[in-house]
């Protein structure tokens, strides 16, 4: 073990000396930054976000993106429902190589849900989308290693069969992995070996210092242009900015703290890249733990007494949009004509003397609680309500884990947070954050039409029905003032000039297999 | 002196063990669960959560958990990471291991060196404008707070000046900053220490004598007053590696180092234990082992500490 | 031993050379200055150093706010003063409880000797196995980031220094004639302690202290930097660099006037504390 140690000292000098002296050849390779090591490298554990940024350029699903963030096919090249809406019949493209050599087909996708579903593998984000396929309970409970809702009809169609309709099937984000990969390298394959179909194949993870992808020769999207890719791991935001001024990263997607810096300062001219981040900022107000938070009124009030423009350019440095609703534009579903709520102090007043709380009177103290990053963010929010409304706030900051489990087990009463979209449709925000059964439904408000909305749009396959239904839904929500919208947050990344082909869409980057780099 | 070499090895084992007791203990207390941690966004679901308790034996008494602890430590693995799912904290930390120790003994060999030179100067001078200068140097040094001296060397010499690389480890110009940060407090603490016992020894009587009988001054600094300046030094070497290694975990962040410092701060806040842990626990090793190696270099000088079985 | 035998003649030897000491007068001042600061508070200023104004964020230092304004448009002067009271009142917190704690136990454990000796000793020991400050941050993670954590933390970690302190002092002491003709006389342990052990180590303990403080203040700025000492929306000098830093090359106003107010502060204990230090170690007089 201490030679292993020894040998990755050495070896990593070695080779960044070799790097150093090679130059211009070994130019090639894009270096980019993510703020820790990922969490995992395989494709079936795979649950937070730094290793998404990983992965997403290694294995590939049915579908992918482009650079405006529409659903495109990648593995599956169309698809049918089937009549009775229970299930789906898709095509999967030809002539696929995965990073071993060999083809992929059907098999290889079934092979992915098992594994993804049999409990010893601790199965993460993407397990949860297979729920509704018929048997999937089964392989869950450890009764069978078989899904019996999915058949390989033969190498390149796949039918697969739902208890209940799920219409937004197809566009769940997947990694499909290699089916001989364990046979041939183990169960701890990953740490040595890739076993995906995307544009690179997983080289290393040094772990503190980088993780390295090499280009996939026969990708069937064409060979990447660049050699590999680098994400060098730096936890400090404004470290990895210091360290892309100096030149030694050609590409870094910015941290919260650095944003402003490379907003404010000249040198960045021209290198800037932005795009709205497909997050929903909200406001929670749960009514079973604060009182005055059942009165409609008080929640309105609430939303008219923060200045969305003061946030966007005192806190955020112009690098954000207003939000009203709570579905962000460039997700599918999103109604442009929602109404704008408006910064009303006055009225704000009004309403909280209608309740019963004149100027604050009577309204018991509460605390915001959040996490170090949303300090400011919270300390502006509770100024202003106590300022405005006379609400007694007091802002806790709390470590993360802890934070997260209290609001999923609906614990804290008042807080702002954000919802990031998982996939490319309205149904993602409103169903995970609003439904009443959900377990990520952190406000815990509830309304029975608004549930029904839910449930009927999850069986409506028709597009335009369906968007119908989803701003029916909005409506509901917002009509009481359930929660209310904040800002959209931009993201913000800088490339070198030359660098040309990343695309960053509002859920992050693309794969960068379009990537070049001239010299 | 191997008798008192012994003696004090044995009674270090016993300093380690109550330190894993201790380190076990202060971090069932910390705030905040690893499991949900773990989770993160995922907290949602109950049997993931039962499972993954089960897996890293967190539903097991205490007791239990020690034993197992104290069994990790013997097998070499430490336990296993939390963040880091399945993976030995040793695999975690093993890049670090090398990296931590060697920056910290280059600076405090290149803080003594640069020190004792810069406090014999100052003694020397004493009282003259160079004293004073130097004396509001070094008090300036030990006050500069770490963080913010790194910050503005990486403005003027990295970004400014494009002399130096910004973080990050590999090429020896790398070392260049962290270790200028890290090196200034401990150099200016000893050159003041070297100062104010060069200039007790230099009134003492021997002095005198030596300079009476018209040996050179560049001898009677060198060979005389400096060996007993060294000895009282020696002693408060221990301590200035101590800040040293604390000041690591600062340097290490900053200069993104993949060290053990940096790994301290980031498993704390990630709530994971075991390697948490693990790296206070080598770091007071480590910390306790050079201790001794100043205590044994000063009983080899001074029989004294041998014979009565330790100073105070 | 200068100090204890002849009390007034001390006392006025001792300000005439306080005044010659360059080192002790300065740092003196620099001391009474924070001190001041401190005292009086952001009243002093002008500015409410909690007021949230978020249009006003980062804005430079102008006719407006005399340093420049933080993250939420906070004035940073009167944020500076009050992050004085902060290190100071830890400062003193510490000091006053690892005085007490360490003299009690170090006297306890010179006098008693024996089984209490050993137990105190090998504590102090364990403590001093654990470098400083992962000590402190360990038990700041242990608590829960906070300003009692801090003050417990430091407190931790201090203490044994001055029991071993006060320990070999009165080991020292105690073998001087005056205590057996104490004990010859039957008195009470605790005025023995009292009278004629205390004004002899009082010199040496100062000494520690003010070096000490120097310490405190950098401890807790570098817990509150990490984000595990002081929390907001109490000012602290740690936390305003770490907040400044992440917008050093844009505006450096707030990093810069904070790191000046702590290196300052730190420039000026150091001073105070070399300079005593020069003043009361009586192998020092010679000079």
């Amino acid at each position: 073990m201490m030679l292993k140690t020894m040998r990755t000292l050495f070896g990593t000098s070695a080779l960044v000396a070799g790097l150093a002296l090679a130059g211009a050849a070994v130019a090639a390779e894009l270096r980019t930054n993510i703020p820790a090591d990922p969490g995992m490298i395989d494709p079936i554990t795979y649950s937070e976000l730094v290793a998404g940024d990983v992965l997403g350029n290694v294995y590939e699903g049915f579908i992918g993106l482009d650079a405006d963030g529409n659903v495109v096919p990648a593995l599956a090249t169309s698809w049918e429902a089937h009549d009775d809406n229970l299930g789906f019949t898709f095509h999967l493209r030809e002539g696929v190589k995965f990073h071993s050599g060999r083809d992929f087909t059907a098999a290889d996708v079934k092979y992915t849900f098992e594994q993804l579903l049999i409990p010893g593998n601790r199965g993460g984000l993407n397990a949860s989308y297979l729920d509704p396929i018929v048997g999937a309970q089964a392989v869950k409970d450890g009764t069978t290693e078989t899904l019996e809702g999915v058949t390989v009809v033969d190498d390149h169609t796949l039918d697969v069969r739902f208890t209940t309709p799920d219409v937004l099937f197809p566009i769940y984000p997947f990694y499909f992995m290699d089916s001989g990969i364990v046979e041939e390298h183990g169960p701890e394959w990953f740490n040595s070996v890739s076993a995906g179909t995307g544009p690179f194949r997983f080289e290393a993870w040094d772990r503190g210092q980088e993780v390295r992808l090499s280009a996939h020769e026969d990708y069937w999207g064409g060979a990447p242009e660049i050699d590999g890719v680098r994400f060098i791991i730096v936890p400090t935001g404004d470290t990895a900015v210091s360290m892309y001024e100096a030149g030694e990263l050609d590409l870094v997607y910015a941290a919260d703290t650095a944003i402003r810096r490379i907003l404010v300062d000249d040198q960045f001219e021209g290198q800037r890249i932005t795009a709205p981040a497909a997050q929903v900022q909200y406001i929670g107000m749960n009514s079973n733990l604060y009182e005055p938070f059942k009165d409609p009124r008080v929640r309105e009030a609430v939303c008219l007494s923060f200045d969305r423009q003061a946030m966007i350019e005192g806190l955020y440095d112009g690098a954000a949009f207003p939000l009203y609703g709570q579905i962000t534009p460039g997700v599918a579903g999103y109604n442009p004509d929602f109404p704008a709520i408006p910064y009303n102090p006055e009225r704000a007043r009004e309403l909280m003397a209608e309740a019963g709380y004149p100027g604050g009177e009577g309204l018991p103290p509460v605390k915001m609680q959040t996490t170090e990053p949303n300090r400011n963010l919270h300390l502006y929010l509770a100024s202003q309500f106590q300022e405005i409304l006379g609400m007694p706030v007091e802002v806790e900051i709390v470590e993360r884990g802890g934070h997260i489990r209290a609001m999923n087990a609906g614990e804290v009463p008042f807080f702002h947070w954000g919802w990031s979209a998982g996939y490319p449709d309205a149904l993602y925000f409103l169903s995970q954050m609003w439904y009443g059964p959900s377990p990520y439904n952190r406000g815990r408000w509830q309304n029975d039409e608004y549930d029904a909305l839910i449930e009927q749009a999850q069986q409506t396959p028709d597009e335009q029905e369906r968007y119908k239904l989803y701003h029916a839904a909005e409506n509901v929500l917002m009509g009481e003032f359930g929660t209310c919208g904040t800002t959209m947050r931009m993201q913000v990344a800088v490339k070198k000039p030359n660098v040309e082909g990343v695309a960053l869409t509002p859920f992050r980057f693309l794969p960068f297999a379009d990537v070049t780099i001239a010299e | 002196m191997i008798g008192y070499a012994m003696r004090r090895l044995v009674g270090l084992v016993g300093v380690w063990f109550i330190a894993i007791v201790l380190t076990f203990v202060a971090v069932q207390f910390v705030p905040g669960d690893p499991i949900m941690a773990l989770l993160s966004d995922r907290s949602g679901d109950p049997v993931l959560e039962a499972r993954l308790r089960a897996d890293y034996g967190l539903d097991r008494p205490l007791p239990v958990q020690f034993l197992d602890y104290l069994g990790n430590i013997a097998n070499g693995s430490f336990g296993l990471s939390f963040r880091y799912a399945g993976t030995p904290v040793i695999e975690v930390i093993a890049g670090g291991l090398l990296i931590t120790p060697m920056l910290a003994l280059l600076a405090i060999t290149l803080a003594v060196g640069l020190g004792v030179l810069l406090g014999i100067v100052a003694a020397v001078r004493q009282n003259t404008w160079a004293d004073t200068a130097v004396i509001l140097g070094l008090v300036t040094g030990v006050s500069i707070p770490n963080f913010a001296l790194s910050a503005f060397l990486v403005w003027f010499l990295s970004i400014k000046a494009g002399l130096l690389p910004v973080a990050g480890w590999g090429r020896p110009e790398q070392l260049v900053l962290p270790l200028i940060v890290l090196v200034v407090p401990p150099t200016a603490y000893i050159a003041r220490l070297t100062r104010t016992y060069m200039l007790e020894v230099l009134n003492q009587d021997y002095i005198r004598t030596a300079r009476a009988k018209g040996l050179r001054e560049r001898l009677v600094i060198w060979r005389h007053a400096l060996r007993n300046t060294l000895v009282p030094l020696l002693t408060t070497v221990g301590i200035i590696f101590g800040g040293l290694l604390s000041g690591t975990f600062v340097v290490e962040t900053i200069f993104n180092i993949p060290g053990l410092g940096r790994l301290a701060i980031e498993s704390i806040f990630a709530r994971d234990y075991p390697v948490t842990m693990t790296i206070v626990l080598l770091f007071t090793v480590f910390y306790s082992l050079i201790n001794l190696a100043v205590d044994l270099a000063y009983a080899a000088l001074d029989p004294r500490i041998r014979l009565t079985g330790g100073a105070g | 031993m200068a100090g204890g035998a002849v009390p007034g003649a001390g006392r006025s030897d001792f300000l005439l050379r306080f005044r010659r000491s360059r080192n002790a007068v300065i740092g003196a001042a620099i001391v009474a200055l924070v001190l001041l600061m401190a005292l009086l508070g952001p009243s002093l200023v002008g500015h409410d150093p909690a007021k949230v104004n978020v249009l006003d964020a980062w804005r430079g230092p102008g006719d407006k706010y005399l340093l420049g304004a933080d993250a939420l448009g906070r004035d940073v002067l009167a944020r500076i003063v009050s992050g004085a009271r902060v290190s100071l009142t830890v400062a003193v917190s510490v000091l006053a409880i690892t005085l007490t704690v360490g003299t009690v136990l170090g006297m306890i454990a010179a006098w008693f000797g024996g089984w209490i000796d050993a137990l105190i000793m090998r504590t102090v020991d364990i403590i001093f196995a654990f470098p400083e400050l992962i000590f402190a941050i360990l038990i700041a993670a242990m608590l829960g980031p906070g300003t009692s954590t801090v003050i417990i933390a430091l407190s931790l970690v201090w203490w044994p220094g001055i029991a071993r302190l006060t320990r070999s002092l009165v080991l020292s002491l105690r073998s001087e004639m005056f205590v057996d003709a104490a004990i010859a006389c039957g008195t009470p342990v605790h005025r023995i302690m009292r009278r004629h052990f205390l004004p002899n180590i009082v010199a040496p303990l100062i000494v520690r202290a003010s070096i000490g403080v120097g310490f405190i203040i950098m401890a807790e700025a570098t817990l509150s930097f990490l984000g595990i000492g002081v929390q907001e929306p109490t000012p602290t000098w740690g936390a305003m660099i770490r907040d400044g830093l992440t917008q050093l090359r844009t505006d450096p106003h707030l990093a810069l006037w904070s790191s000046l107010a702590l290196g300052v502060t730190m420039i000026g204990f150091n001073l105070l504390g070399d300079g005593l230090r020069d003043i009361l170690d009586p192998r020092m007089q010679e000079r």
